[in-house]
């Protein structure tokens, strides 16, 4: 392994903190599906906050290296995946986004995959998805799952304030590319990437939005998106980012696709999608993208992780109904 | 019939909301109102009226139904092709959508409305079956499709006799077109939130569906936890017919885990309350969030509202030039000039 062991421990304890003790405690509460009290994750977007701000907008990765797609809470998917590709921090993992909404445990999601990185931030990468945004999860979930879980909006406040603070974007053996959305008709470099003020909410348009929000296309060039940001983007887009920059491959998620993962763009673009059978509807598989300490590349792909039981949760009427 | 002079005021519609000031001024204006008021309407009109109750049939409704029908032949017309090596929704879906846009004109001139009102109609239908370029589908197309039956309402197509079969009879078949539709070209959700939402796909068939049962003599909210009710009571009642459909469709997990919203709405007391928390949170959860609003259309008969942003450069039109051809009569449509000069510098929040 290349990976200094001695960085396992760099997070130092401090009176009144989150000790590694804390964070063990919460890693492995997390694992059992149980959410964390509101306290703890103050304390948790604390000190992740400390770890993040230091990371680069196109965060070095080493090899070997397991990339990973959007999850939107499917929480026991999540332990699936761990279960097919190997344990943090037995395994190094990149998540490219997309932890929250739609699913019934993006709060466990999220913050397992934050402790996570903050107990072992050389272990795992962790970049922001377009869903990692104060707009975007007062609409489509996490909001709604906070105010139910928690009682008040304070927790949805100390993640959407920390999502700020998320790489957008990393590359692993300065080869492949990875990111959430797609490319931008702003950025035609990997230094322009690492210009970006990245702290910031997700705005609307422009090269930070884009790469957050693009989609490969099999028209050629720049075209509008239909989701109302980014843009689609042709194999000859790709192809040129690729050779100006010294890639091998860009690697994303955003897109559902049904067998987990999809090649575009004669080999130059990949689309990993970790959330299996979508909405409990889609049926489609989730992939992951192994990368060896030689940069072979292997897809696993995974069904849904097995029900052992549900638990009892108590039925609360909504605002709508009273 | 609306007056010759007022249809040819008709234009195709466009999309006029890119912010939340354009949101806010929607909210206010009349648009607003035409729909709400139609929504509650036909709201109103379903009260106690399961889908085998005799109604009044007009040639109006047969000939919307005919159309729906004609809707259904096209999809068998253009079926799922192998999807190896695409993302999730079938190709084929642009085929279908292409011809339903070919064939639109064609199958409005049973109405004989003038060719603008055709125009500004035929766009709300077309777009009511899905996305073409994404080939996903929401909430949002499903209100294209109740703003096709109110533009039709308005040229007077239809009266107020018509209201309980354009929900039992039109409604209903296009719900049921549209999950053929749905599973047939694996729609993708679009714009859904998942469990913390009513379903991926559809809001209305449970408010109207609540509306079926308000006065019900013995069928509770809490009644769609129990599957033999459901089983026996699907095909009268929407809202039950609808939680069946999502229990067979999600077997790995139980309704309170798919649809936790819809399990936590069966401990409401009546059917009464179920229905105006269902109006209320239209207006909240649709009507009134601009991802979803985003995409809306206003036209001539659901008019933007004054000081809106002019329409963007839509996407979506460029993607079916290669067809527009069969619209001869496209380029001589007067369209406002509003329109031609785009904001460039429009705030708005994206689209899932």
């Amino acid at each position: 392994m290349s990976i200094d062991p001695a960085n396992d421990s760099k997070l130092a304890p401090e009176a009144n903190d989150a000790t590694l003790g804390d964070v063990d405690r919460w890693i492995e509460q997390l694992k059992k599906c149980e959410p964390l009290s509101e306290a703890d994750v103050e304390m948790l977007c604390d000190k992740a906050r400390e770890v993040l701000c230091q990371e680069n907008n196109v965060q070095p990765v080493r090899n070997p290296v397991t990339v990973c797609g959007d999850i939107h809470g499917q929480f026991h998917d999540l332990m699936e995946l761990f279960k097919i590709g190997g344990d943090v921090p037995d395994m190094n993992y990149l998540f490219m986004g997309d932890y929250v909404d739609r699913g019934y445990h993006s709060v466990e999601t999220v913050s397992l995959l934050v402790a996570m990185k903050l107990r072992y931030p050389n272990r795992i990468t962790i970049l922001r998805g377009n869903h990692e945004s104060r707009q975007i999860t007062q609409v489509y979930g996490f909001y709604d799952e906070c105010l139910r879980k928690y009682g008040s909006a304070n927790v949805w406040k100390h993640f959407t304030n920390l999502f700020d603070y998320f790489p957008l974007t990393a590359l692993i053996e300065d080869r492949i590319f990875c990111l959430h959305g797609g490319l931008s008709p702003s950025i035609d470099s990997l230094d322009h990437v690492r210009t970006l003020d990245r702290v910031q909410e997700v705005p609307h348009e422009g090269p930070m939005c884009d790469l957050l929000w693009s989609d490969p296309d099999d028209r050629c060039g720049w075209g509008i998106s239909p989701r109302g940001a980014g843009y689609t983007f042709g194999q000859d887009i790709s192809e040129t980012f690729n050779h100006a920059n010294g890639l091998s491959l860009t690697a994303r998620a955003h897109q559902l696709v049904m067998e987990g993962f999809n090649w575009a763009h004669d080999g130059d673009v990949v689309t990993i999608f970790s959330a299996p059978n979508y909405c409990y509807r889609c049926g489609n598989q989730a992939a992951i993208l192994e990368v060896d300490d030689t940069m072979n590349q292997v897809f696993l792909q995974f069904d849904p992780a097995p029900r052992e039981g549900e638990p009892v949760i108590a039925r609360r009427t909504p605002d709508y109904f009273l | 019939m609306l007056s010759r002079e007022e249809q040819n005021r008709c234009f195709v519609p466009v999309r006029r909301i890119l912010d939340n000031e354009d949101l806010k001024l929607f909210k206010e204006g009349d648009a607003y109102k035409l729909i709400d008021s139609f929504i509650c309407d036909l709201d109103e009109a379903v009260k106690d009226k399961p889908i085998s109750a005799s109604i009044p049939q007009s040639s109006s409704i047969e000939h919307v139904l005919n159309i729906l029908d004609r809707v259904g032949e096209i999809k068998q017309e253009n079926p799922a092709i192998d999807n190896m090596g695409s993302r999730f929704g079938n190709p084929a879906f642009q085929s279908f959508y292409d011809q339903v846009y070919i064939e639109t004109p064609k199958l409005h001139q049973v109405f004989g409305i003038e060719h603008n009102a055709a125009m500004e109609a035929g766009r709300y239908f077309y777009e009511s079956f899905g996305n073409r370029k994404r080939i996903d589908y929401g909430s949002g197309h499903e209100l294209y499709f109740m703003s096709w039956l109110l533009i039709l309402k308005q040229l007077g197509i239809f009266t107020k006799n018509d209201y309980p079969a354009l929900v039992v009879r039109v409604f209903v078949k296009y719900v049921e077109l549209m999950r053929s539709l749905q599973i047939f070209y694996t729609l993708e959700p679009a714009g859904s939130h998942g469990v913390w939402g009513l379903d991926d796909f559809h809001f209305l068939p449970f408010l109207f569906g609540a509306a079926q049962l308000v006065n019900h003599k013995y069928l509770r909210p809490k009644h769609v936890r129990d599957p033999e009710i459901l089983e026996m009571c699907r095909a009268d009642y929407m809202y039950l017919g609808y939680v069946y459909f999502l229990n067979k469709l999600k077997p790995s997990v139980s309704l309170r885990f798919h649809s936790p919203m819809i399990d936590d709405i069966s401990a409401v007391k009546t059917w009464s309350k179920v229905n105006e928390g269902m109006i209320k949170m239209y207006r909240a959860e649709v009507l009134g969030k601009l991802p979803i609003m985003q995409h809306y259309l206003f036209g001539h008969l659901i008019p933007a509202s004054p000081g809106m942003s002019p329409a963007p450069q839509d996407g979506d039109d460029s993607e079916v030039t290669h067809v527009h051809s069969h619209y001869a009569d496209c380029c001589g449509i007067k369209i406002p000039s509003a329109i031609s000069a785009a904001k460039n510098n429009g705030s708005r929040i994206p689209f899932d």
